[in-house]
């Protein structure tokens, strides 16, 4: 129902937005990257994660989340820090991901009870993020150069997207459309498809708000039918150009947590 | 009932026309809705119930925690396809050979439709197949893997047999996907509902078809074997049944050398079985692996009657050589031994109604209304039958009395009657030796069933099932539900204030002013919704003492939610995985898998994958790390197959290498007695779940109902003997065959080790039905030609003519009759098959030997010299 009001709330908050001449698809899609993943040089944001499984069980997590994009041109790599507040049997669990565009990521977790700091090999970016319906190419954002991208249509509001993978034995879905919203550029849903051509995962932007002049998405959910129920990430507390220091995103700090940007 | 047979036989088209346009109406009503479903809404079409779990009705509470349980843990019935080779050295392990399997498993997973709106077909998300689990290891130093077990087919042999090898380590999927060999694989392919195992087995063979390989493919499950069982049942239904109709048919063509008259019993027997079948249907209830089994029951009945009729009639038309009076004579001396042998009949079978399982109810009912209706049939239809042959044709029919006492049946019996007469007391005593054996025999019987062990075992099923537990873990499931007692951790609203009291105001008093306003609802976990209040308030603070306020009432709110979070305490951990341990040790479960074993795998491999670190680790933080590591996989949704979200309830997955009830059984009781000798740390309580156990409940409910069910028969039986012999030693007297019948078919079951099992029990019935026909007759006519004769030395002579043919060949057209059932692929229908043949032969025998020795030795109690000729036989006309 909310999902409504999106291109008009974001229309008004992007009204001196630029105005796209005729774009490509693959244009559209490095900008939408951009919009979404990359506003500011680094960021903050406190996460309350819901997952709701098929039965309708609630599980609730808290987390912040620290990004920092590096150095050079928009859409390059990025490093993530994660620090979980609550369950509080995991708190002081912390995440780290080094995001490279051209190999695999890096990633690395804290498990505080065991004292432990271990690289995590993932064979795919395509697991669960923390048992939610959010895979870790949610969170970090995938390349847009996996994927071949065309304009299927525009709509009044939207460049509608449909992007197929370059290598599809390594994924799972066999085709995604994406709204990508004409001013913001801010994705608002996706449609992951299986091999016989059904919807079987949704992602879609609940809330947009501008935050010291970026849009930025602060309820966005996703539902996979495969496996039942959806996950809701609020964002509060959101922050842009924090100047965070690249040497959080080290080894070191994950087990010396840096408070000053947890609170 | 003498005048309905004389009112037929004077119109004897009548009968004929009325019971053929009942059973016509009765198939029109059948077919229509079944063949044309829509226009026929409102009524019943066929409906075939092959679920062993129907034995239970749908209340029953086992089967409501069962689907409950279920629902909560997300498990599905499954179709398990086993591979194996036996050629290459690597087994299944091989290059060609996990081709296949990725491309079934791929093909597999696309096996879903839509029906009426619904998802129907394979759950492709849950399902274990190499290529769609996830497996954890070592990834270089300080590094681990989640990564698919197979994410392509293998390119070379070592990449196959390094699918084995890393399987191998997984406990979950190590003796459950991968044989303890290394040399086979077992795919489990979860279905939306059970009656979905067919379409996916055959979809899933056709495929098998196309490949080019050496290997063996083995399809099982509980719910495929099920499916399979159907529609063999059908063609029992089909084949099994029309041939044995056929077998009696001829051997009475052989007895009474007619053609036209014996296809009179034929008749009767088609439209009893007919109608009552209709009847079935049109009622609206299936046809169960019970229900299937009501023609075979009725057939035998029903031609019961008639062969007395027809005996008689063959042994007295020579001398009368007029149908009428010949018919006349006939139904006076039968018509009322005829009567109380179907009440009788009926008694016993619809006795099965107080038993609590449904479908035995529903054949036990409408064997019983089979059984009346063939009695009808008989008595009008086969006197009309023989009014409307012609005479001439009947004119050489029949044999003189004392010709039929030449044949060397008919001698036989003479010889028969006269050891009776004269050694009364050797066959009293053999009787009490074969009674004491027999006893010693019951003791011995082994109660028992398995659904699986319903196909013979040559059938692919039972190959299948043999092929699989003798590689794997086990194809029977069973599952162990662990939850705190319903009375644990709910009195949060007297524990909140007290673990609250020690905050400060700011934040305990719209702590607790939330806790008011917080629902009832039992499913709702207030702690979480309160939780999540104090965790908003706390990121809404303003200043550091609010924040600290907040942040230590999360912490006591938190610290309660953790309490209660048992299958989180390591303590509880280690508790079921020493249960676990000690279910392997019973030798009864091939493998068990459960939380502790997810928990264990992950840490060691956290700690380097060094074998000391596979074990629980010592807190509940460090067992909550281990697990948010697990939800980083593909298949994150596989914890809550063995646990709830909320930590409260757990739940063992138990692998039986037998689906024997007395196997499964023995586990209850080996689980009871561990948790009695060994308390858990927590106040947990245990239930069973899942199709094994199912079984074994519903077997229980059947041994005690039909124990409860031949007893009552039993009683009414004996009281309806009493009433109709006007005494009670006559009454005792005409018990006494079927219960040496029953005793002795029961003592043998005993002694050749054959389990009591469904078809089992369900005969005592068919026993108590049978064997209280031949006492009847003989009874009722010995005292009929003791009166007329004048004396029991002549009487015995006569009774060991006529009469005792009449059984003779009733015992052997109907033992004889049913052995094709022999030749069935379904072991409950060889089973009858053979129990009716010993049942027919050991209650006529018994019938034939023990009431004359014993009446030969106490004729004086018996007969009373002054005493007239009882009402049933000539004085009520």
């Amino acid at each position: 129902m909310r999902n409504h009001f999106l291109p008009l709330a974001l229309s008004l908050l992007m009204a001196a937005g630029a105005q796209a001449a005729e774009m490509t698809a693959q244009e559209i899609v490095d900008r939408a990257n951009r919009a979404a993943y990359y506003q500011g040089a680094d960021g903050r944001a406190s996460v309350h994660m819901q997952i709701t499984d098929g039965q309708g069980r609630q599980r609730n997590r808290h987390f912040t989340l620290l990004r920092r994009n590096n150095p050079g041109p928009g859409g390059g790599g990025q490093k993530f820090y994660l620090y979980f507040h609550s369950p509080a049997d995991v708190r002081k669990t912390a995440f780290m991901v080094w995001k490279h565009i051209d190999s695999d990521d890096d990633r690395w977790m804290y498990l505080p009870a065991l004292d432990l700091v271990k690289r995590i090999a993932a064979s795919d970016e395509r697991t669960s993020f923390i048992g939610s319906h959010f895979f870790y190419e949610d969170v970090s954002g995938r390349t847009p150069a996996e994927d071949r991208h065309e304009l299927l249509e525009q709509t009044a509001d939207y460049y509608v997207i449909r992007s197929t993978p370059k290598q599809p034995q390594a994924v799972e879905f066999a085709h995604y459309k994406n709204w990508i919203h004409k001013t913001s550029f801010i994705p608002v849903k996706s449609e992951y498809f299986d091999g016989d051509g059904r919807i079987y995962r949704t992602y879609q932007a609940l809330q947009v708000e501008v935050i010291e002049g970026f849009a930025t998405v602060i309820r966005a959910s996703i539902s996979d039918t495969r496996i039942g129920g959806h996950t809701t990430l609020g964002y509060s507390n959101v922050d842009y150009n924090l100047d965070i220091a690249e040497a959080i995103f080290t080894e070191r700090y994950l087990r010396n947590p840096p408070r000053q940007y947890l609170r | 009932m003498l005048a309905l047979s004389e009112y037929t036989a004077a119109r004897p088209r009548i009968g004929f026309i009325i019971s053929g346009l009942l059973s016509l109406l009765i198939i029109a009503l059948v077919a229509a809705p079944s063949l044309k479903p829509e226009t026929f809404q409102f009524l019943h079409p066929v409906h075939i119930d092959t679920d062993p779990e129907n034995m239970l009705p749908a209340d029953e509470p086992v089967r409501v925690f069962h689907n409950a349980m279920k629902q909560q843990f997300g498990l599905y019935d499954m179709v398990v396809v086993g591979v194996v080779n036996r050629r290459h050295p690597q087994g299944v392990f091989n290059v060609d050979s996990l081709g296949h399997v990725y491309q079934l498993a791929t093909y597999a997973q696309q096996l879903r439709w839509e029906e009426q709106g619904r998802q129907r077909g394979v759950v492709a998300i849950d399902m274990i197949a190499p290529s769609s689990v996830d497996y954890i290891e070592q990834a270089g130093l300080g590094a681990v893997r989640f990564d698919w077990l197979m994410s392509r087919p293998p390119r070379s042999e070592d990449e196959a047999l390094a699918v084995a090898d890393r399987a191998m380590r997984i406990p979950f999927l190590n003796d459950t996907l991968v044989s303890r060999d290394k040399k086979a694989v077992a795919l489990y392919i979860p279905i939306v509902s059970k009656s979905d195992s067919y379409r996916v087995a055959q979809r899933l063979r056709e495929k098998i078809a196309t490949f080019d390989s050496a290997d063996e493919y083995h399809i099982t499950g509980l719910p495929v074997a099920q499916d399979q069982f159907g529609v063999e049942m059908f063609k029992q239904m089909a084949i099994s049944a029309p041939l044995a109709m056929l077998l009696i048919f001829v051997l009475m063509w052989w007895f009474f050398r007619h053609l036209q008259l014996v296809l009179a019993p034929l008749i009767v027997a088609l439209i009893a079985v007919i109608v009552t079948m209709g009847l079935l249907v049109i009622s609206g209830n299936t046809i169960h692996i019970m229900s299937s089994m009501i023609p075979i029951f009725i057939m035998p009945i029903a031609v019961l009657d008639a062969v007395h009729i027809l005996s008689d009639f063959f042994d007295r038309y020579p001398a009368l050589r007029d149908r009428k009076a010949t018919l006349r004579a006939v139904m006076t001396e039968l018509s009322a031994p005829m009567l109380f042998t179907s009440i009788t009949t009926c008694a016993g079978f619809a006795s099965l109604a107080f038993t609590p399982i449904p479908p035995v109810q529903v054949f036990g009912v409408f064997v019983a209304l089979g059984v009346l209706l063939a009695w009808l049939l008989t008595i009008t239809l086969i006197p009309a039958y023989i009014m409307l042959l012609p005479e001439a044709s009947l004119s050489g029919f029949g044999m003189q009395a004392s010709a039929s006492r030449h044949t060397p049946m008919g001698r036989l019996l003479q010889c028969v009657g006269n050891i009776t007469f004269r050694h009364g007391k050797l066959i009293l005593l053999a009787t009490v030796l074969l009674s004491a054996a027999a006893v010693y025999g019951m003791q011995q019987i082994r109660i028992n069933d398995n659904p699986v062990k319903w196909f013979d075992q040559q059938h692919s099923i039972r190959v299948a099932d043999s092929a699989l537990n003798e590689r794997f873990g086990g194809t029977y499931m069973a599952y162990l539900a662990l939850s705190p007692p319903p009375a644990a951790g709910t009195d949060l609203e007297a524990e909140l204030p007290v673990r609250l009291a020690d905050l400060q105001p700011a934040c305990r008093q719209p702590l607790m002013r939330q806790i008011d306003t917080l629902p009832a609802a039992a499913d709702a976990d207030p702690l979480a919704q309160l939780i999540e209040f104090a965790l908003a308030q706390q990121w809404a603070a303003a200043g550091d003492s609010g924040w600290q306020c907040w942040q230590s009432a999360t912490a006591v709110l938190e610290q309660m939610q953790q309490q209660r979070a048992l299958f989180k305490q390591p303590q509880v951990l280690r508790y079921v995985a020493g249960l676990q341990a000690h279910l392997d040790s019973t030798g009864l479960v091939g493998k068990s898998n459960g939380l502790p074993d997810i928990v264990k795998t992950v840490h060691r491999d956290l700690l380097l994958g060094a074998e000391p670190e596979f074990r629980i680790p010592d807190t509940v933080a460090a067992v909550a790390q281990t697990l948010i590591t697990y939800q980083s996989s593909h298949r994150p949704q596989d914890l809550w197959h063995f646990v709830t979200p909320d930590y409260r309830n757990s739940n063992l997955w138990i692998q039986l290498k037998s689906g024997d009830n007395r196997d499964m059984s023995a586990l209850v009781a080996a689980v009871d007695d561990y948790i009695a000798a060994n308390p858990p740390p927590v106040a947990l309580q245990h239930d069973w779940f899942g199709l094994t156990y199912i079984n074994v409940i519903w077997q229980d409910k059947m041994v005690s109902g039909m124990l409860q069910a031949f007893l009552g028969s039993f009683a009414i039986v004996l009281v309806m003997m009493v009433l109709l012999f006007r005494s009670l030693w006559w009454g005792l007297l005409s018990m006494l065959p079927l219960t040496v019948t029953i005793a002795a078919i029961y003592g043998l079951i005993g002694l050749i080790g054959k389990d009591y099992d469904m078809p089992v029990a369900v005969l005592s019935a068919l026993s108590l039905g049978l064997a209280i026909d031949y006492a009847i007759h003989f009874l009722a006519r010995s005292r009929y030609l003791h009166a007329a004769s004048g004396g029991w030395e002549q009487g015995i002579k006569a009774v060991f003519g006529e009469p005792a043919r009449a059984i003779s060949r009733n015992v052997i057209v109907i033992g004889v009759g049913f052995l094709p059932l022999l030749a069935a692929p379904l072991v409950p229908y060889q089973t009858v098959g053979v129990f009716i043949s010993a049942i027919l032969v050991f209650a006529g025998a018994a019938s034939l030997l023990i009431l004359p020795a014993i009446l030969s030795l106490f004729e004086n109690l018996f007969f009373d010299t002054r005493e007239q000729p009882p009402c049933e036989t000539t004085s009520c006309r």
